[in-house]
């Protein structure tokens, strides 16, 4: 493959939702990442997608955004099983040669009645749906398992959050969710047993886009700051929850494994100086301590009373406050990427790490982490290894 | 820069019906990776990456419904991802499985889908949502009656008849008859079409497309993966898409911004798919084109943006007998999605037709010494083209 950059980045939260369509609010997302490369949408060749019907209320959701985000008279492509997904197929595009640059966007509205009821839709009809099973619960009998597996568990969960909300309201003060003190965070009420509602953010309005570049372009163009993708890799578990072992996530390693093998990484616990993981749930961030090859399971209280993962310690792990202070559901995935990329740049403002040269994303979307996504990005320009 | 070629080495289509009450939805997907598998030679194993096709989730009943396929494509603990722009969802996956292995990541990949839209209850009842829920979404639009505004224009504008309509059933109806895979299989004359009851006028139930389920899948494979495993294959050597804008109100009216009775955005994808395989004069160099027209009407248009007959001047080509299996450019001589509309798959199988003719292999519906194909999806509110082009 031929080396691919991210090169602009946009992350939206639009501040009145009644009074700011999901349509302006695309179109906003898409010209701000734009800005930030330093182009203009002539300068797009493709554009790539990840919209989900039911949160949209549409029956192809795609359909509305080709205006706003310039896909008229365009490549445009949709990847409904994960926000995540739209960069990954962004990135093997560029690497085709077919393409010079691409426009990805994910978003997230609150446009349905109940974001719960919409996701339950995912459920099969005949022997799932009748159960009281949204994506939340999904994520609540991961906890469960894991609290289970691991002595501890819930301790160390509670440390993650009050970690991640204490990086979210520096990052993004104007929408970090709270409580951030631990002793209220314990105190929670069940929302979904084990998960109480200090334990996840509530949904969130909320958009992302990302430009990605060959190498040519990003040197005839002279752009500014680029993240360079050194390596890539995405992997999904069955789509039943009882045929998988929710206290694993093989899926994950998996990713990992594809992604680590093209980035060269050999101990990922020391080739990077943050990441960005998925945290739908304290629990998820955990496993991905694990899954990702950052720190094993028996380490995970140890880890998170050390502060070894906060935004002073060891290597940082989601220092944007992720999906635990900022909660929209769909795009969370391609925020974690996009953080990760602005670390990289250089850009990523209040919570910028200072001498971040190679950095850790992972997406995860669906039933307890169905889908799982791991991009290595370096602000070395570098051919990706297939 | 020349991207590497991408070669299909495995087709499969499922029985397609009205009801397939014998198979649940991840059964009949199962039903088409099986052969499409046997087909090339491989088993699940095998596959690197799967790339899934399906269109809307309502259509289903299920939200994200290829989470329930990911077992039936073998793809757990792999690469996975799936597409959706609409009715042309299945040239779109065949798509973004060509750019896996042209962009080096994989060398095999399976592209795989279906859907059940016969047992949907009124599947024109959910494609009104996919309008803007607050400008155009009360307008009684399905995707008849927004195509029998396209027929409209086009008999303003270039004197389309409904006898030119019903010749286009005929023939495909004829050509279904031929294909074993196809939904409808049974021929019909121009006088039953011109009889048949009125959807939306000028459309009649003959010129509209039934709702299938059934299930496609497709191995692509890269050169040197087919050469190594001494693999027969035939080549992807053009793909690509274009997009028109959301709103029909846009293709209407004064200062239109497209003109409803064409498919410029079609013609777009077709000549970015045609300029990527060094097809300068398709007229002349294409011997097949299997082209999404799930309405009559539909196929004129698609076949001017094909590059096959001039604007306007596709109806009075076939009153003069082209386009039949035989001719010079057969289109749609598996009946098409004229005769078979599963519609997460419907573009994939155009993909796969092209794919059987150019390898000699579509059997009763077999065009003569194609070598060339061309092949195209419609998404959206005739909104979402892409084309490819298929070489032996």
């Amino acid at each position: 493959m031929t080396a691919i950059a991210v090169v602009g980045t946009a992350i939206h939260a639009p501040r009145d939702p009644k009074r700011r369509s999901l349509e302006e609010a695309m179109y906003d997302v898409g010209q701000s990442a734009l800005l930030d490369a330093g182009l203009t949408i002539e300068d797009i060749d493709g554009v790539v997608v990840g919209a989900n019907d039911q949160l949209d209320g549409r029956a192809i959701a795609i359909m509305m955004a080709s205006g706003p985000l310039g896909g008229v008279t365009r490549d445009i492509l949709s990847t409904p099983s994960a926000g995540e997904h739209a960069l990954v197929l962004g990135a093997l595009r560029v690497a085709t040669g077919q393409f010079r640059t691409q426009l990805v966007a994910a978003w997230s509205p609150l446009e349905v009645t109940s974001v719960a009821e919409a996701l339950k839709l995912g459920t099969d009809p005949y022997f799932h749906r009748a159960l009281p099973l949204d994506e939340l619960s999904a994520h609540a009998l991961q906890a469960s398992a894991l609290e289970h597996a691991v002595p501890g568990a819930r301790q160390a969960a509670y440390g993650v959050v009050a970690k991640n909300r204490a990086h979210g309201v520096v990052a993004y003060p104007d929408r970090a969710s709270a409580p951030r003190e631990r002793q209220w965070i314990e105190g929670g009420r069940p929302i979904r047993w084990p998960l109480t509602d200090t334990m996840v953010a509530p949904p969130a309005y909320g958009l992302v886009a990302l430009v990605l570049a060959d190498a040519q372009f990003v040197q005839e163009r002279k752009l500014g700051p680029s993240a360079w993708i050194h390596g890539m890799g995405w992997a999904t578990e069955p789509g039943f929850l009882g045929d998988r072992s929710l206290a694993s996530a093989p899926a994950m390693a998996a990713a990992a494994r594809q992604a680590y093998e093209q980035a060269g990484v050999k101990d990922p616990a020391s080739a990077f100086q943050l990441a960005e993981v998925a945290d739908a749930t304290p629990y998820q961030e955990l496993l991905a301590y694990e899954g990702l090859g950052l720190c094993g399971r028996n380490e995970w209280a140890k880890a998170e009373q050390g502060e070894r993962f906060a935004i002073g310690g060891a290597l940082p792990v989601n220092p944007s406050g992720g999906a635990l202070s900022f909660n929209p559901v769909y795009c969370t995935g391609l925020m974690r990427i996009t953080e990760a990329a602005n670390q990289v740049r250089g850009r990523a403002g209040n919570h910028q790490r200072k001498g971040v040269r190679r950095a850790l994303a992972h997406a995860a979307s669906g039933f307890a982490m169905q889908y799982n996504t791991v991009v290595v990005m370096g602000d070395e320009r570098r051919e990706v290894r297939p | 820069m020349k991207t590497s070629r991408v070669g299909i080495i495995g087709i499969g289509q499922s029985q397609f019906k009205a009801r397939r009450d014998d198979a649940n939805y991840p059964e009949l997907v199962r039903e088409a990776v099986a052969r499409a598998l046997q087909d090339a030679k491989r088993d699940l194993a095998d596959m690197q990456a799967v790339v899934y096709a399906l269109a809307p989730d309502a259509l289903l009943g299920i939200g994200n419904a290829e989470r329930l396929g990911v077992d039936a494509v073998g793809a757990r603990n792999k690469r996975f991802m799936r597409i959706n722009t609409g009715g042309a969802t299945g040239l779109s996956t065949v798509a973004a499985g060509h750019a896996h292995i042209a962009a080096g990541a994989c060398d095999i990949v399976l592209a795989a889908g279906g859907d059940k839209v016969g047992e949907s209850g009124d599947s024109q009842t959910i494609l009104n949502k996919i309008w803007d829920p607050t400008y155009e979404r009360q307008l009684p639009l399905g995707t008849i009656t927004m195509l029998a505004m396209s027929a409209v224009r086009a008999m303003h504008k270039y004197g389309l008849t409904e006898e030119d309509m019903a010749r286009v059933t005929v023939k495909n109806r004829a050509n279904g008859a031929l294909n074993p895979n196809a939904h409808l299989r049974k021929k019909v004359t121009l006088e039953e079409v011109l009889a048949s009851r009125y959807i939306a006028w000028p459309v009649k139930l003959l010129d509209c497309c039934p709702q299938s389920s059934g299930g496609c899948a497709m191995v692509l494979a890269s050169e040197r993966y087919i050469k190594d495993n001494r693999l027969e294959a035939v080549w992807i050597t053009g793909i690509a898409h274009s997009s028109e804008s959301y709103y029909i109100g846009d293709r209407m009216g004064n200062n239109f911004q497209a003109d409803h009775a064409d498919a410029h955005a079609l013609r777009e994808a077709c000549e970015r798919a045609y300029h990527m395989a060094g097809i300068k004069d398709p007229a002349k160099e294409v011997h097949v084109a299997e082209l999404y027209a799930p309405f009559s009407n539909t196929e004129f248009h698609a076949v001017e943006a094909a590059g096959l007959a001039p604007l306007g001047k596709s109806m009075g080509m076939l009153r003069e007998g082209e386009f039949h299996i035989g001719s010079r450019t057969a289109v749609n001589p598996s009946g098409g999605t004229l005769c078979t509309n599963a519609i997460a798959v419907s573009a994939m199988a155009r993909v796969a037709e092209a794919g059987l003719q150019v390898w000699g292999r579509a059997g009763a519906h077999q065009q003569k010494g194609a070598r060339v194909a061309v092949a195209s999806g419609n998404g959206g509110d005739h909104q979402f083209f892409g084309a490819a082009v298929v070489e032996a």
